[in-house]
């Protein structure tokens, strides 16, 4: 596998989904230091989200996908990271999201996932996937659930303690769904 | 091209070249290092390494973030091993995460490396290609001050204490200057 991943860029109907860069940096250390971010391990010191950015780039690599950075197609506004992410110490491959304050409540990780998921299970050949989440977030299990998955027991993770592990529809199901709410991936 | 035009690093886009010195090969680090990286981060080695991992989530989340370093700045710890081995020694090269006040030369050896000059030689290698191909200005070493061998080292390189410089954030440790390239050409 080569050192520079080749990071596909997806679009839906309002969404770009492209790589993570430098440049997104700043909403994060703002979102970090100030955001609602009970539920992502926050706050975190501007330090730690350079290297978690880092991080993002050097799991791409390493599993050849990733987290993707969702900006809004019309206007380029960066919304948060949405994506595959299955770094060591998960149970397996998830379906990630952290949206930053401003792009939450209209449907854009909604979208984003969609079409994370879509490529999960077209371009990477996924049967199955999870999405790990707070029990006590409701707002990330309303999204799981809007998502078509449902909750498949618990997991304790050594850093976040213990997790719901929410697992989505098969590849059959979820594009009969996705076909159904009309997301574009 | 200074060292702050260097955070632009996205725009970065020439190959990075293999280096050789006398004895070794420098490396663009690859995602099939992570298992000597992992096992170097849960070892008391790590300790003047920017801390020992407490698990093997730690440990591979931090080799992550050493090739997301590269992707970001353009450059980073370079692979190091001995011409004709593919047993890797370390790493050892240019280092410039978010709070570090300038650009560093950094050097960490994995177990049974240490003791034959390869950290000098592989440093003096990476800071050479720094100033000649980064276009940095100059460059600094920080370092614990229990690590004598590490000390060692960067007064091998001909670094000097500089007791006046910004250190990074809250890190008690020491900050060696290393010689300009003007210093060192001359």
């Amino acid at each position: 596998m080569s050192a520079l991943p080749d990071i596909p860029v997806l679009q839906t109907e309002r969404l770009t989904l492209r790589a993570p860069a430098e440049r997104d940096f700043q909403a994060w250390v703002d979102f970090y230091a100030r955001g609602d971010t009970r539920y992502v391990g926050g706050p975190i010191h501007r330090n730690v989200v350079w290297r978690t950015l880092a991080a993002y780039l050097g799991h791409w690599a390493m599993r050849g996908y990733g987290m993707w950075a969702v900006e809004e197609r019309a206007t380029g506004t960066f919304c948060g990271n949405v994506g595959l992410w299955f770094p060591e110490g998960w149970p397996e491959a998830e379906i990630g999201w952290t949206l930053l304050d401003r792009a939450v409540g209209r449907g854009i990780a909604f979208e984003a996932a969609a079409a994370a998921r879509e490529h999960a299970y077209g371009a990477l050949g996924w049967d199955t996937v999870i999405s790990l989440i707070d029990p006590a977030n409701a707002r990330s299990i309303r999204l799981a659930e809007r998502l078509g998955a449902t909750l498949d027991g618990h997991v304790t993770h050594a850093q976040y303690g213990r997790m719901a592990v929410y697992r989505h529809p098969g590849p059959t199901a979820a594009g009969a769904r996705a076909d159904a709410t009309g997301v574009q991936a | 091209m200074s060292p702050e035009d260097m955070r632009a690093g996205e725009a970065i886009v020439a190959p990075t070249p293999v280096l050789q010195t006398e004895r070794l090969v420098l490396t663009r680090p690859v995602p099939d290092e992570a298992e000597p990286w992992i096992a170097f981060r849960l070892s008391p080695r790590a300790v003047y390494a920017g801390g020992r991992s407490p698990d093997r989530r730690d440990a591979w989340r931090r080799f992550a973030s050493q090739l997301g370093h590269w992707q970001i700045r353009g450059f980073g710890l370079w692979s190091v091993r001995e011409k004709g081995s593919d047993r890797l020694l370390g790493g050892v090269g240019c280092n410039r995460p978010e709070g570090w006040p300038e650009p560093e030369i950094g050097w960490l050896l994995f177990e049974g490396a240490e003791g034959r000059g390869i950290a000098t030689e592989a440093a003096a290698a990476a800071r050479a290609d720094a100033y000649a191909r980064l276009g940095w200005a100059g460059c600094v070493s920080y370092i614990d001050p229990a690590n004598r061998r590490s000390i060692a080292v960067a007064e091998r390189l001909g670094c000097t204490l500089d007791p006046d410089a910004e250190k990074p954030d809250t890190d008690p440790c020491l900050v060696f200057r290393h010689p300009s390239p003007a210093a060192l050409a001359s």
